[in-house]
């Protein structure tokens, strides 16, 4: 019996191990290809008159590259406190969007551990888990929930570091660093595998174009109106295949 | 110091937009939200993605809008060449939107 409960233990073990494993496998290509905008990111935050401390502490405290970008360089114009919140806040909507998106999976998860995942809950998070819990390989409950954990503490530890590193390395980067160019191509890269059916074709396909013809709207509410009309689009031709 | 509290706000905002749903996950959704979501995630990176491609910078130009979305194009077929590896499809996909801005320049 102590053999097999050796054993038993051995497989938990592993299997636990190796939901970490795919976790690591999957995060840290992410983590390479949001590098540069972590560190950009960083570079900007020390180049305003906002005390360094202060700038590096919208990682930990709002923990989303867009709209720390917003807040820290409305703080540094002197924009107003209820503007800087709401442009903020605006920016950060879509995570009503996430956390609905992945609250199907996440319904067995312990309460605690949903207060601590909604923490870690960014794009790249939403949209590994999103991937892996909709895949045929996605496991129980609880291998869901270590993924989740595992993904979510890997990217936002590799956050911390690389804002953190972008502020003290600010004045060494070359400005000719093409580093605005990695986040489209990793959102690109992001969205990629979401594509697995004609209604998720055409629901990114309608939120690209309607975000790209609402550009010009202030506070990123092109984006917000883009991801309204890609949603809308790809649940209306869901229901008509039946 | 009232910068620290104005992201302090800011965190605390976007941590309830996170938790909302997450938290309150046992309530079960009504179906034709239900039905909604698989299609959030496309939808929302399209809009985040697309116009970076169509208007880098924030403007359409021939010299900035044709590399970008050659970038975009060429990401797209590394990653299925190359069984969804993220790294060589974003090498790739820069490579390319350098390489393609470095030409319509010197043209």
């Amino acid at each position: 019996m102590g053999h097999l409960a050796g054993g038993g233990v051995s497989t938990a073990t592993q299997a636990r191990a190796s939901v970490v494993t795919r976790a690591s496998r999957d995060a840290i290509p992410v983590v390479l290809a949001y590098a540069p905008f972590g560190l950009a990111l960083g570079a900007t935050l020390a180049a305003t008159h906002i005390p360094p401390l202060i700038a590096w502490s919208s990682s930990p405290l709002v923990f989303g590259g867009a709209a720390q970008l917003l807040a820290v360089q409305l703080l540094d114009t002197g924009a107003s406190v209820a503007v800087v919140v709401l442009g903020a806040l605006i920016v950060n909507a879509r995570m009503l969007l996430y956390g609905a998106g992945l609250a199907p999976y996440t319904a067995a998860w312990p309460s605690r551990w949903r207060w601590l995942g909604a923490y870690l809950l960014i794009d790249p998070v939403y949209a590994l888990a999103v991937n892996r819990f909709q895949g045929p390989d996605s496991g129980t409950a609880r291998d869901r929930l270590r993924y989740y954990l595992a993904v979510g503490l890997i990217l936002w530890t590799a956050w911390m570091a690389l804002t953190a590193a972008g502020m003290l390395l600010g004045g060494v980067l070359p400005t000719s660093l093409p580093l605005d160019r990695i986040a489209p191509l990793t959102f690109l890269l992001l969205l990629l595998p979401m594509l697995t059916s004609r209604p998720a074709y055409a629901a990114a396909a309608t939120g690209g174009f309607v975000a790209v013809v609402a550009s010009g709207l202030p506070l990123e509410l092109g984006l917000l109106a883009g991801a309204a009309a890609g949603i809308a689009v790809g649940g209306y031709l869901a229901g008509r295949r039946g | 110091m009232a910068e620290l509290l104005t992201l302090a706000v800011i965190g605390a905002g976007t941590y309830a937009m996170r938790a909302v749903f997450l938290v309150t996950a046992r309530h079960k959704l009504p179906a034709p939200v239900g039905r909604l979501l698989p299609y959030v995630g496309p939808a929302v990176l399209a809009a985040i993605a697309l116009p970076a491609f169509v208007a880098p910078r924030d403007s359409v130009s021939f010299a900035g809008t044709v590399p970008a979305l050659l970038a975009a194009v060429v990401t797209w077929m590394a990653w299925r060449c190359a069984k969804n590896n993220l790294p060589i499809a974003l090498f790739g996909g820069l490579a390319v939107w350098w390489l393609a801005s470095w030409a319509l320049c010197a043209a």
